[in-house]
């Protein structure tokens, strides 16, 4: 499939790029919004983009075909790992999900479209118009496509022009996504542009703030930090900096029966886009005096973490980056050995009969002749950042309140937990959570597939856009 | 326990002494792996870490391949002790230069092993530089030994000095609160009254902080004729990274060198021998780094743990015989590329998730 230049970021990349080019393209796309998307009806809208991502969940769609193929050279995930991702993201976009968002960030679906307002407010005598930012510009991350999807797909609802700048190793997906609308409708392709250039190309990136009405930009602390002293006051910035996730195993979970349906569940969340991002847990913590033990979970997790490579290999990764998994790989491995042989020393008593395991320590389970997955369990309780890529910490906890202080250290910085619990615990743990400081709790197994409406790092992401004229007519 | 150990020692003490200035040769590829089996089995005896890091190799640890030996991570080094010296008997600890706030790695040694390091530093100093005119004044940017103890680079560099009979030796360096610093001034002086020629060493991050001061001062430090430079690789943060050609490149203009007099060696505490840059078969300055007959590279592969293809990147894996009370197969966290005759460094091992995660120390068992 070829693709005609639509945007910057088709051309090839030496393309020469100035700030003055910059300015034109958001000068354009948003003379192009104020001529037709402006003028849209949101319910159109909706349509347009549950339609097409209906398009995305189809196989044999050109666009997607081209994603799977070309994807994963750029990004590193395999064609399985990016499909399921995709599919995970496109599944959660329908006609019911967006206007089901739009009630819950706005009050009422109507209210991009005119003064409307809930009951509530109309029997205070208010009303209320929400507008969009009139350029949106979004300065995308480097790991997951979803994001930027997402980006883009809130800015559509909010009428606004947008101007994407994409990372060098994150394109291919992004750029399949913006020629899809624009296939369905080329107006609002043309309201859409897509550019990348090196990080810190500061002439660009000024040319490029200082058109925006509103920046949204994900990433490092660092490059936050970096764009919000750059960032015009008239301009809005709406950071999404780093974020790290857990698991969260209770003991009801544990039955012979139910530990390996919980441990599938926790591979799931490790699998999906190779534990990369935000949301990807980087330990599982499991409650002791279960059926199963913590150690035999990670059994148990293992076995299922080589499952899913039969089936949806993790693929290759950068020789420094495996290097640096080998290396924790090895650490571990020596520690638990360590271990071990201290406490064959000390042993007085027999082995249990399921499994000839150490007393606690450390121990690993690894994928043969490759950094594919790696399973370390650790009775030190300490939370551990993982070096992801398939590597997930198991520990032992005594409950939630025993991890939350665990945690400590990264209290602030979480942004998902996914739990296995039981119906009549989870409203106990999850308050304990929240008042924690978690803004997104799940169940294990669905840490990668927010619903549409999720609220990023604890903020309305589509409210956040908006600015609102009030209307009082009492 | 040392009784075994000791004559080892000697044996290999021999052999180092006996190929210093030896080619390499299949011969003496097959009495190194001789050896370092033999030394392996020993270690595994003498040495908890290294017994217990092989506990699950095939054969028990009883292995005939060198290829099935586990190679102790520096990483190990700084939870562990690892060595197969008594607390009683240790007079001595090497530690590692890293990031200030982490434990570093430690290398014990006690007198035996100590006259073993110094027998394969020297060694391997003679041959590189089989034809060294001696120079008149050894100049280092590092501290003196007073200041740094437990520095295994600046126990070599004195090392050198005074197998090299060097009347006037130099270390200028200082301990600031950020690790080593070079006060310029002070080096300004003291070469600017060089009528004969120096050797001048120190780290790369030594190097780039004096060639930063002398850019800023906007002048040149020229070495007299027929001096040498050595600096040892490693920036650890405390400065810019700069690349080897580019930092050579500065050394030769600022500091008047010609670049095949300016030789890069490539060591750590956890190790006793060390490898140097060489010259290609037309004469050039070469990035290829080749240790001595008595110590050994193998470039890994990160995924399978076996040896690399030549011209494939990897792990550099090190053994090292002159590691007689430690453990002579030590796992680095840095990149290589494998060569024909040798490997050259491309980089370090990366971690993909954000920085300020270190690995939380599960304590010394």
């Amino acid at each position: 499939m070829h693709l005609p230049n639509l945007f910057l970021a088709d051309l090839p990349p030496d393309a020469p790029m100035g700030p003055a080019l910059v300015r034109d393209a958001c000068l354009a796309v948003k003379r192009n919004r104020s001529h037709w998307l402006a003028l849209r009806k949101t319910q159109e809208l909706v349509e347009l983009l549950a339609f097409n991502a209906e398009r995305w969940l189809t196989p044999d769609f050109g666009f997607r075909q081209q994603a799977l193929k070309q994807g994963p050279a750029e990004t590193g995930f395999g064609a399985g790992t990016l499909a399921r991702g995709l599919d995970a993201f496109f599944r959660a976009v329908t006609v019911e999900s967006l206007n089901a968002l739009l009630t819950q960030e706005l009050g009422d679906a109507r209210r991009l479209d005119e003064f409307s307002a809930p009951a509530g407010e109309l029997r205070q005598g208010r009303m209320a118009l929400a507008r969009g930012p009139d350029l949106l510009v979004h300065v995308a991350a480097g790991n997951l496509p979803s994001s930027t999807l997402s980006s883009l797909l809130l800015g559509i609802l909010t009428r606004s022009a947008q101007f994407v700048k994409l990372p060098r190793n994150g394109t291919v997906v992004p750029r399949l996504f913006a020629h899809s609308l624009a296939d369905l409708e080329p107006k609002l392709g043309s309201c859409l542009e897509l550019a990348t250039w090196s990080g810190g190309t500061h002439d660009l990136e000024a040319a490029l703030l200082s058109e925006a009405d509103c920046v949204t930009v994900q990433g490092t602390d660092e490059t936050v930090d970096s764009l919000r002293t750059r960032c015009p006051r008239t301009c809005r910035l709406l950071a999404y900096g780093h974020r790290l996730s857990f698991g969260f195993v209770s003991a009801d979970q544990l039955s012979t029966y139910m530990a390996r349906k919980v441990a599938s569940r926790a591979a799931a969340d490790i699998t999906a886009w190779n534990q990369m991002g935000c949301l990807s847990p980087h330990v599982i913590y499991v409650e002791e005096h279960g059926a199963t033990n913590p150690e035999g979970f990670a059994d148990l997790l293992a076995q299922c973490l080589e499952e899913r490579e039969q089936n949806e290999p993790r693929g290759e990764i950068p020789v420094e980056t495996a290097a640096h998994l080998a290396s924790r790989r090895s650490l571990h491995e020596l520690r638990g050995a360590r271990h071990a042989a201290a406490h064959s020393e000390a042993a007085t008593m027999p082995r249990g009969a399921f499994f000839d395991a150490p007393l606690g320590g450390t121990r690993v389970w690894a994928s043969t002749h490759s950094t594919a997955w790696t399973v370390v369990y650790e009775s030190d309780p300490r939370f551990q950042t993982s070096c992801l890529n398939r590597f997930i910490y198991v520990k032992p906890c005594r409950d939630v309140a025993d991890v939350l202080r665990q945690a400590e250290v990264v209290r602030g910085q979480v942004s998902t937990v996914g739990i296995a619990t039981t119906e009549s615990r989870l409203p106990e743990l999850a308050l304990q959570l929240a008042h924690w400081g978690v803004p997104r709790i799940c169940p294990l197994g669905r840490m990668q597939e927010p619903p549409i409406g999720w609220r990023h790092d604890g903020r309305p992401a589509l409210a956040d856009l908006i600015t609102w004229t009030d209307l009082e007519t009492a | 326990m040392s009784t075994e150990l000791h004559p080892f020692a000697g044996r290999v003490r021999e052999f180092i002494t006996r190929t210093t200035s030896l080619p390499v040769s299949p011969e003496l590829h097959a009495e190194f792996e001789s050896l370092a089996l033999e030394l392996h089995h020993l270690q595994q005896r003498h040495n908890p870490v290294v017994r217990d890091g092989n506990a699950d190799r095939p054969k028990g640890g009883q292995t005939q391949l060198l290829t099935e030996v586990a190679a102790i991570p520096t990483a190990a080094f700084k939870e562990f002790e690892v060595t197969c010296i008594p607390e009683s008997e240790r007079t001595r600890e090497f530690h590692s230069s890293g990031t200030t706030g982490q434990r570093p790695s430690r290398h014990f040694h006690h007198g035996d092993s100590l006259e073993l390091y110094d027998t394969a530093a020297w060694a391997g100093f003679q041959r590189r530089w089989p034809d060294l005119r001696p120079p008149e004044i050894f100049g280092s940017l590092t501290p003196s030994a007073d200041l740094a103890p437990h520095s295994s680079l600046v126990h070599m560099f004195e090392l050198w000095a005074a197998r090299l009979k060097i009347r006037s030796s130099l270390f200028w360096g200082e301990n600031g609160p950020d690790g080593w610093t070079v006060p310029t001034q002070r080096v300004v002086e003291s070469i600017s009254a060089l009528q004969n020629p120096i050797l001048l060493v120190g780290t790369a991050f030594n190097f780039v902080h004096l060639l930063d001061d002398l850019e800023h001062r906007g002048c040149r430090l020229p070495l007299p004729a027929g001096s040498w430079v050595v600096e040892t690789g490693g920036y650890k943060g405390r400065s810019r990274n700069v690349p080897r050609e580019d930092l050579h490149q500065a050394i030769a203009t600022r500091l008047g060198v010609l670049p095949i007099r300016i030789i890069t060696e490539y060591g750590m505490s956890e190790l006793s021998s060390q490898a140097y840059s060489t010259v290609t078969a037309n004469g050039q300055p070469s990035a290829r780094l080749q240790f001595p007959p008595w110590a050994r590279a193998r470039i890994v592969s990160p995924e399978s743990g076996r040896e690399v293809d030549i011209g494939e990147v990897g792990l550099v894996q090190i053994l090292d015989l002159a590691n007689v009370w430690s453990a002579f197969a030590i796992q680095t966290e840095d990149l290589a590329r494998r060569q024909e005759d040798g490997f050259e460094l491309v980089g370090r091992a990366l971690r993909a998730e954000p920085r300020g995660c270190s690995l939380q120390s599960a304590g010394p068992i």
